[in-house]
């Protein structure tokens, strides 16, 4: 096993051809995970013409890097423009632009660059180490275990409304689960509120919603009040790499959570079905309703970086897992990523353990070495990149905005989102203005459906009795504790101000 | 005077000429681009085959450029209305879903397309159906399921795609003692059928060739195709109303991944794509690479295709109720 193990190391490593298209699979992956609205998935399926006849290790480390640092650049956008380019990098907006605004974006994004990095190393080893009890860990997951962690996310919404806020957090999460039960019925197959608006029928769009929600308003606000998205001027800022080198501290700093977050990310990767979305959403919870200051989040607090990042870059390692060793892909991406294993002539099943040891250990390795280039790159490039937040909000913002319309069209090439766009636009600002947290929003949204479409199935199958599962008592207990947490923190803050005002 | 009028009808002529050598099927393709729409998100077998027939029939007209792009959503039928709505110069072609038959058959909501009227190409593959039944099950052949006492649970995908259509349609006429669960989209059924909440479904063989391989699952009957390895569903069941609906479902089989056009395409141009895509099929770089893929290549073409289409859509009024109660299931 060792031998094997660092056998693969050094041969990928001693390859110039191999870490020459390492290089290059890392770049394209940078550059389409930087352009809103063009997924990975779509990167994988151009690509597969591309490693027709190569040799079968490189093929798969080339599409396998490409796909891995996907999520690595799409964070620039966010922290920088708060245009998050999809779901996962929603998460990374509510705290990282935010920074951006106190005029750190280096420092979030030297923190968020590194926690993506973390993340996907400390993914490639959950791999690693799942590998000999994927099968039983994997095979436990049901839709009723589904639908309670859907529910688990939910009720994080307390949390991220903090204090004072609960109620409007609650209605904006009831308003994103509401906005959810549009499309075809998952049970009837009948459209809900759709008609014959087919694009509506799969359900609104998430990432139209998340651009409408947090860039569109964040621009109307930037354009209405001028200036730049740093609120303080230039010379003000130590602007160097000092600044970028501190964010990357912080992840170090935060190690625990950043372990925390990357291994719920991987594990969610590994369990089909939850969806990527979820695991930024749930790490971007957990982080908030650990800490002991949750107040500050939604202001610029580096953990909220820290979370989503690190867990949506480990989940990749954890997709892997069903996709090479059952042969059932853990998400679209990999359903992708399994029909070009199978082109470059690997079998994915319980056979690779057996017969290509030395190929999953390369493709462990592949992730941790494209993970380190990438991080190593953007870190570099970063201190540029940073000064554009310095920018006058008349020259930037229509280029954002331009950038936000395409995004909103090309994710699914139906013109109608940009209907749903403006719409939704002026919901986000209206929010914005009323200071409404609006995070619950895609909660609700992302989780709602997943709910929705699970407690069915569950039903389905097991009747109520779904309830009484073991791992569905484990999961309804974090449920009530993180509930009755909520209630308990929300009351002592106000009790402790109460006392001020008698004093 | 004189001779700039003379010179102005040999442009005429000229012109005249030319565009009606345009006209004539390969010239016309020379600098144009062709859209091909694939009617799901990238990824996925419809996608595989719509990048390789493009790919293949650009290489087989000369001079012409083929776009793939993709318009998923509403379970193939953005993508139908999409390449019916287009302009029938030849310079649109799709691919989507064979079960839209069945939408068109009930007339469903969204339907805004009449596939005898389409331009038929060709169709790249047959994709038989078969009843797999997860490995860990008692149940070892046909005559087992239909023994049993309680329903066990099959998956399909969401009500109105044509996974959960087949599945009704032979539950109900077969009566089988299966419960329908709905709701397993992509690969999900297979995971249901690994954990045991499902035993088994009624799928496409060719998704469920590494499932097979892997040995979680066996196939019990089939629907269509040429494999001898499976009993034939026809061959075990005696009611002719349920033969009628199996012959329906093995027609959606037999005619997998097809490639069509709007309708209105002039003759010549319809020619010359369907021989492209002929050549495409032919080309033994194209078949390697397909196989490779686990998408074998049983091509037919144009006429062929367009009466196949023609044939599945004239259902008996009985079998249209059973069709249209299958697809407006409502709880």
């Amino acid at each position: 096993m060792i031998d094997v193990m660092f056998g693969s190391l050094g041969a990928l490593l001693t390859s110039p051809q191999t870490m020459g298209l390492m290089l290059i699979a890392v770049m394209i992956g940078l550059i389409v995970g930087a352009t809103p609205g063009i997924g990975g998935r779509l990167s994988i399926a151009l690509a597969i013409p591309f490693v027709f006849g190569m040799d079968m290790t490189q093929g798969a480390v080339f599409l396998l890097t490409m796909h891995a640092v996907n999520g690595t650049s799409g964070q620039i956008s966010s922290i920088m423009f708060g245009v998050p380019g999809d779901g996962d990098d929603a998460a990374t907006t509510i705290d990282g632009y935010p920074m951006a605004k106190k005029g750190e974006a280096g420092r979030a994004l030297g923190a968020s660059i590194t926690a993506s990095g973390v993340g996907g190393i400390i993914g490639a080893i959950v791999f690693a180490i799942m590998i000999p009890v994927l099968e039983p860990i994997v095979l436990a997951f049901s839709p009723a275990e589904f639908f309670l962690l859907a529910i688990l996310g939910i009720t994080f919404i307390a949390f991220l409304a903090g204090g004072e806020n609960i109620f409007k957090g609650m209605i904006v999460g009831l308003f994103g689960m509401m906005l959810a039960t549009i499309g075809m019925d998952p049970q009837t197959g009948t459209a809900r509120f759709a008609g014959d608006y087919l694009f509506l029928w799969d359900g609104v769009s998430l990432v139209t919603c998340v651009l409408a929600l947090f860039a569109v308003p964040e621009m109307i606000s930037l354009a209405v009040k001028g200036g730049s998205i740093a609120a303080i001027s230039m010379e003000g800022v130590n602007f160097s790499y000092r600044q970028i080198f501190e964010g990357v501290k912080e992840v170090p700093r935060h190690w625990f959570l950043a372990l925390r977050t990357s291994i719920i990310g991987a594990l969610i990767g590994m369990v089909p079905g939850l969806g990527g979305s979820a695991a930024a959403w749930l790490c971007y919870g957990h982080a908030v309703q650990s800490s002991k200051t949750p107040e500050r989040f939604g202001h610029g607090a580096v953990e909220g970086v820290i979370a989503p990042e690190t867990a949506s870059n480990a989940k990749e390692g954890g997709s892997l897992l069903p996709t090479l060793f059952f042969g059932i892909p853990g998400s679209s991406g990999m359903a992708v990523m399994m029909g070009a294993f199978l082109i470059l002539g690997i079998q994915p099943g319980p056979a690779m353990i057996t017969k290509h040891l030395d190929l999953v250990w390369t493709l462990i390795w592949a992730l941790v070495v494209g993970n380190l280039i990438a991080v190593t790159f953007l870190l570099f490039i970063t201190r540029w990149v940073a000064v554009l937040t310095f920018i006058n909000a008349t020259m930037l913002v229509p280029f954002i905005v331009v950038l936000v319309v395409i995004g909103a069209y090309v994710n699914e090439g139906q013109w109608e989102n940009l209907l749903i766009l403006v719409a939704m636009s002026m919901v986000g600002y209206a929010m914005l203005r009323a200071d409404w947290p609006r995070a619950p929003f895609v909660i609700g949204l992302v989780l709602g459906r997943i709910a929705e479409e699970s407690l069915h199935k569950a039903l389905d199958l097991w009747g109520l009795s779904f309830f009484t599962r073991p791992l569905s008592l484990v999961l309804i207990t974090m449920i009530v504790t993180t509930i009755v947490f909520a209630i308990y923190k929300s009351r002592r803050p106000s009790a402790l101000a109460n006392m001020q005002v008698s004093a | 005077m004189n001779k700039a009028l003379k010179l102005f009808g040999i442009a005429c002529i000229a012109a005249q000429a030319s565009a009606a050598l345009a006209d004539e099927g390969v010239e016309f393709f020379k600098g144009k681009t062709v859209t091909y729409i694939v009617a799901t998100a990238p990824g996925g077998g419809y996608d595989s085959y719509g990048r390789l027939v493009a790919e293949y029939m650009q290489r087989n007209l000369p001079g012409s450029t083929f776009v793939v792009k993709n318009m998923p959503g509403a379970g193939h039928i953005i993508g139908a209305n999409a390449v019916y709505a287009s302009k029938g110069d030849g310079l649109t072609l799709g691919t989507f879903n064979t079960g839209l038959i069945y939408n068109q058959i009930v007339n469903q909501q969204g339907v805004k397309f009449d596939l005898t009227k389409m331009s038929w190409i060709g169709k790249a593959a047959s994709d038989p159906r078969v009843v797999v039944i997860a490995a860990q099950s008692p149940i070892k052949s046909f005559e087992d399921l239909v023994a049993q006492k309680q329903p066990v649970n099959f998956a399909s995908a969401g009500p109105g795609s044509a996974s959960f259509v087949e599945t009704v349609i032979l539950t109900n006429s077969l009566k089988l003692p299966v419960k329908n669960l709905t709701g397993y989209n992509g690969t999900d059924d297979q995971l249901a059928m690994r954990r045991g909440e499902v035993v088994g479904s009624i799928a496409s063989r060719s998704s469920y060739a590494t499932f097979i391989e892997n040995g979680y699952g066996r196939f019990i009957a089939q629907i269509g195709g040429a494999e001898k390895d499976v009993p034939q569903l026809s061959s075990l069941v005696k009611d002719a109303r349920a033969l009628e609906l199996i012959a329906l479902v093995q027609s959606q089989g037999d005619i997998a991944r097809l490639t069509a056009g709007p309708p209105g395409i002039p003759a010549d141009r319809l020619k010359t794509l369907i021989g492209a895509y002929k050549a495409a099929m032919e080309d033994k770089e194209l078949q390697a690479r397909a196989e490779k893929l686990e998408r074998p290549v049983e091509p037919a073409y144009g006429e062929e295709v367009a009466k196949a289409v023609a044939a599945a859509l004239n259902q008996s009024d009985e079998t249209k109720k059973l069709l249209a109660e299958a697809l407006k299931k409502d709880k």
